[in-house]
């Protein structure tokens, strides 16, 4: 009977060095849990969640929080960094245990969403005591954060389709390279002359309908709405401007057919080479950040930018935008501090400097403004920068539906069967409004 | 005689002949193969010399034009990745330990005792594998946060000494195969099923115990959402979670992210390829004697 | 080591024919819960509580963070109703578990089966085809979208090689799954090692007595490596078709939006019931699917267990 007992001690022995380790772990840890302190030297510590840890955005952000924290004594901001994406999934489970961020970038589209499911904080009563606060904004990004006429985050940063034309190639095709196509019917129209084929084989596309933006942008386009009507509080995703705008995309598409489309899509989709930049698309639709694209990775190309053309003339050159927003989480510990500081992150000096470093576009009016005239930019920066500030005054924004918060889901896959021909752009869209009027009326 | 003696040397040679033919025949499949299963992990080390100039051309390269070594030393110094690899090799080690002490123990209990109600205990150590994980995420994390257990590694160790489904089945399995006559033999000798557990069934299942490791060991060094829930000070982070800097929203460095992902890579391997021993001595252990 | 058949036999009816004292069968008893007692520990702490409150919270309108009312079995109701893309999901799911699992498995015996041949640079070989294995996450499925696109992507090279024009792979609806299983087949390295651990266990003495006799290689395999590997065999099977019946990264990542598209192909039901729970926070819904999806992989459990001891073959197994 000696054995066993040697077993049994060894086992012993191990259980009690694991138990060593446990708690020479745990304990390592809970000194450096200070992030959940309130206090740091008599300072309110507020803890903000962000996605921005890349070596470019990460520094700008600090900066602006250093600022900050100089500018006064009495709150310590702390910047914590979550990866993309999953940043969002931490903020939703924190808020459910009770111990969330204290301020948190999330998007803009979804605020109200979130407000009604209770996971952000009314700032009503922090805007009343500035009430001048809110024009600093652009309307359309600030009307994206109210919910029930009350804001519910403060917009950050933002964006704006635009076209963007490779003025070489516009020579060479015998185009004017000073005056890029303003109606789809120039659009198109340009675009088949840019076309170079080898044999059977596209070497350079032209355009691309649905390359970098989807057919619902070219819907927003023809008739400055989107597929839900606020007012009505009911989907107009079949409306016939819509129908047709989607007909003019499917035929384009038919027109170098899916094969040509599909191989071409997915060779430049996994966001390294861009096909404009690497000389093989003529024209392409994307925000002012794609410009640092071309400036970084291009070989120097000869580039115009214009907004969207019109569906036809005077029909208007609406585009589409999105962004971030930076919000309060639902329960957190400091809900003052947070939004003194959330009031800096929004001024004329923090946006303009973000805007300049980042070569991004801002929620603020003013800091866009300064920002498009910035000594920082070179001269195609600012042509860039200020078309783009240019095109906000016509940038729609798509807010979730309260109603309907997942009807892009049963949308997409119906676009997905126009384009593939399975079904007409009546068909598809009708189905499409279909499935959402029911899902509406499941979700009541 | 002679004529018998040489017949059976004809036969041993043809036999011989034969597994030569097989070996070199596996050769050359298990060498195909390989350049297959390496070619997209060549992909990566490729992108990982570039420069992100080179990565963004096209049509891509399959051979880096310019060779970019300092990726790797650059990769390093974007943060403090000494610390990361540190923090992930402790949770690791807690884990693997906890996970290869814990399943083997409770492995013989569901193997070789018989008592009463196992069959259901066992039917549920299975049907917690069944449920989708995203739905007790939220509720496991407030539970963490009730406890008082975030910011620490205590939620990404501690679960692990108490046992995983599926290790426990796995080491089941194997258990099941080991004759109970050894178990028999044990016990009229006064063995307790400790011992014969610790003595006897660890030892002869060091291939089973040695996969249930090199998992682990894999599962926790690329644990992701773990950390990403329970962790929130930045200098505690895990080098999966550290990683996902260089992702961007659109502005992903894929040069730093594959270096780094294949240096992080780098340990598994090593593990990999130094429990390895097990799968031999395995065979050694039965066998008796063997050439 | 190993005892011979007869042995066996003999110990087997030894054991059958003593009649072990009460006593003894009570410590016994006491042993086992001893040994499983962690688990159940583990499970009361950390799992019984979660597992419970999600079975209620599909009963409920859970959101998370505000809203849990008991709404009956509405969640249930509307599944069947009013929802069209969770049977799209779920047969989306069925074709990758009906196709994946043989798949990987017979992969998996077949590699470690060759892994086991006591080759020269055996341990180079066994590395490099785990290797994939220790590959995992969002990092991997970037580098298979890179692959697998069309006309540069080295799958398409390779194809073309051998004179075969590949498919637009993850833009065409009907080769998004088949490129998905093409991928979890690089990765089959993991259950190798499984295999590669059983068959450590097959005595050699037993392939060598087949080759007096005169076994083919093939016979050698049939009748002996088989019938010795079918714990792990089983324990792959089952595990496995979990698995797949859970894959949803996969689909998040390699749809470009995340919404399982081109035309739904890659809808996965797990990743359906995580645009239910983490995009629109019906989180009741979403536990409502979980429990749906955990009662289809009960029944297919049960089923395997029902089948196993007609193929699976234990050593070692105690009579009740």
């Amino acid at each position: 009977m000696k054995k066993p007992r040697k077993a049994l001690m060894s086992l012993f022995l191990l259980v009690l060095s694991i138990a060593l380790i446990l708690s020479g772990c745990s304990s390592k840890e809970s000194n450096g849990q200070n992030g959940n302190g309130p206090e740091k030297g008599g300072k309110v510590v507020v803890d903000f969640w962000t996605f921005w840890g890349s070596e470019i955005r990460r520094p700008v952000i600090e900066k602006i929080i250093s600022d900050f924290n100089k500018s006064q004594d009495r709150i310590e901001v702390k910047h914590t960094y979550l990866p993309w994406g999953d940043i969002w999934t931490k903020n939703l489970a924190s808020i459910a245990a009770g111990n969330p961020a204290d301020l948190i970038i999330n998007d803009i589209n979804s605020v109200s969403t979130r407000a009604k499911n209770a996971q952000n904080t009314n700032l009503a009563k922090y805007i009343a005591k500035d009430p001048e606060l809110k024009n600093r904004f652009y309307p359309e990004l600030y009307k994206a954060t109210l919910y029930k006429g009350d804001p519910y985050a403060l917009p950050f940063n933002t964006d704006t389709r635009l076209l963007f034309y490779n003025k070489d190639m516009f020579k060479e095709a015998g185009l004017d390279p000073n005056s890029p196509p303003k109606t789809w019917a120039e659009l198109e129209e340009y675009g088949k002359k840019l076309d170079v084929k080898k044999g059977k084989k596209y070497t350079r596309i032209g355009y691309l309908p649905n390359y970098g933006i989807a057919s619902d942008v070219w819907m927003i386009t023809a008739d400055g709405k989107g597929y839900w009507d606020f007012k009505a509080k009911k989907p107009i995703i079949n409306d016939p401007k819509n129908v047709e705008a989607l007909t003019w995309v499917k035929n384009y598409y038919d027109s170098y057919g899916d094969k040509v489309i599909n191989s071409f899509k997915a060779e430049f989709g996994e966001e390294t080479a861009d096909p404009f930049v690497a000389g093989k698309l003529a024209m392409t639709t994307d925000a002012a950040t794609f410009y640092t694209k071309i400036r970084d990775y291009g070989k120097d190309i000869n580039f115009g930018v214009a907004p969207l053309p019109e569906m036809q003339p005077g029909s208007g050159h609406t585009s589409w935008g999105g962004g971030f927003a930076a919000e309060i989480p639902k329960g957190a510990k400091h809900p003052k501090e947070a939004f003194e500081f959330l009031k800096y992150l929004t001024d004329v000096q923090a946006q303009q400097y973000w805007a300049e470093k980042n070569f991004d576009n801002v929620a603020n009016k003013k800091a866009s403004e300064n920002a498009s005239k910035s000594k920082d930019f070179t001269d195609d920066g600012k042509m860039v920068y200020s078309a783009a500030v240019d095109n906000m005054k016509q940038t729609l924004l798509t807010p979730t539906p309260l109603e309907a918060p997942d009807y892009t889901n049963l949308i997409n896959p119906e676009l997905d069967a126009v384009l593939l021909g399975k079904k007409s752009p009546k068909e598809g869209l009708d189905a499409a409004q279909k499935a959402v009027k029911k899902l509406v009326k499941s979700n009541k | 005689m002679s004529l018998a003696a040489q017949t059976k040397r004809n036969y041993f040679q043809s036999v011989k002949f034969k597994k030569r033919l097989v070996k070199a025949l596996v050769t050359i499949i298990l060498i195909s193969g390989s350049l297959l299963i390496l070619s997209p992990i060549w992909w990566m080390v490729s992108t990982s010399l570039k420069s992100m100039q080179e990565i963004m051309t096209y049509p891509p390269t399959f051979i880096p034009e310019e060779w970019h070594f300092e990726n790797y030393i650059e990769t390093i110094h974007k943060g403090p990745f000494l610390r990361y690899t540190l923090n992930t090799v402790l949770i690791t080690f807690c884990v693997v330990i906890g996970n290869v002490l814990a399943n083997s123990f409770i492995a013989y209990g569901f193997s070789k005792i018989a008592f009463k109600g196992r069959n259901i205990l066992f039917a549920i150590v299975l049907v917690t594998m069944m449920i989708p994980g995203f739905v007790t995420l939220i509720p496991q994390y407030v539970l963490y946060a009730k406890l008082g257990w975030l910011n620490t590694y205590l939620p990404l160790i501690l679960p692990a000494f108490f046992g995983s489904a599926f290790y426990i089945f796995l080491l089941r399995q194997f258990y099941l195969t080991i004759p109970n006559e050894l178990i028999e033999a044990a016990k009229m000798d006064g063995a307790s099923h400790l011992y014969i557990w610790w003595k006897i069934i660890v030892p002869l299942s060091k291939p089973a115990i040695a996969t249930v490791a090199i998992f682990s060991f894999n599962g926790a060094w690329n644990d992701f959402l773990g950390p990403l829930l329970f962790i929130n000070d930045e200098r505690l982070y895990t080098l999966q979670l550290a990683l996902q800097v260089f992702k961007g929203q659109n502005d992903t460095q894929w040069n730093y992210l594959m270096a780094g992902s294949l240096m992080a890579l780098l340990p598994v391997i090593l593990i990999f390829f130094l429990f390895q021993r097990y799968f031999i001595e395995g065979m050694n252990l039965s066998a008796g004697s063997k050439g | 080591m190993q005892p011979t058949l007869e042995q066996k036999q003999k110990s087997q009816t030894n054991i059958k024919s003593k009649k072990p004292k009460i006593p003894f069968k009570q410590k016994e008893q006491l042993q086992g819960y001893m040994f499983v007692a962690p688990w159940i520990i583990g499970f009361v702490v950390f799992l019984a509580g979660p597992l419970l409150f999600s079975l209620y919270g599909s009963f409920t309108n859970f959101n998370i963070t505000s809203t849990m009312d008991f709404i009956g079995l509405d969640n249930y109701k509307r599944m069947f109703t009013n929802d069209n893309i969770i049977w799209i999901s779920l047969g989306n799911t069925l074709y990758y578990v009906v196709i994946s699992v043989p798949l990987t498995t017979a992969g998996a015996i077949l590699l470690a089966v060759l892994l086991n041949q006591g080759i020269r640079g055996m341990r180079v070989f066994r590395t490099i085809y785990y290797l994939p294995a220790v590959l995992s996450g969002v990092g991997v499925y970037l580098l298979w979208m890179q692959l697998l696109s069309p006309s540069s992507g080295l799958v398409n090279t390779l194809l073309s090689w051998v004179g075969i024009e590949g498919p637009s792979w993850l833009a065409d609806p009907a080769w998004t799954k088949p490129a998905l299983i093409l991928m979890k087949m690089w990765s089959v390295g993991g259950g190798m090692l499984l295999y590669l651990a059983s068959l450590q266990s097959v005595s050699p003495s037993l392939y060598e007595a087949a080759e007096i006799d005169g076994a083919s290689a093939f016979q050698k395999f049939r009748h002996i490596t088989l019938p010795m590997i079918t714990p792990v065999i089983f324990f792959d099977i089952v595990t496995s078709t979990i698995g797949a019946f859970q894959i949803f990264q996969e689909g998040y990542v390699m749809s470009k939006s995340g919404d399982g598209g081109p035309a739904n192909s890659l809808v996965f039901f797990n990743l359906h019931m995580w645009n239910k729970a983490f995009e629109v926070f019906d989180m009741g819904y979403a536990m409502a699917m979980s429990w749906i999806l955990f009662i289809i992989i009960l029944v297919l459990t049960v089923i395997n267990l029902k089948l196993a001891p007609r193929w699976v073959h234990y050593e070692g197994e105690d009579q009740k």
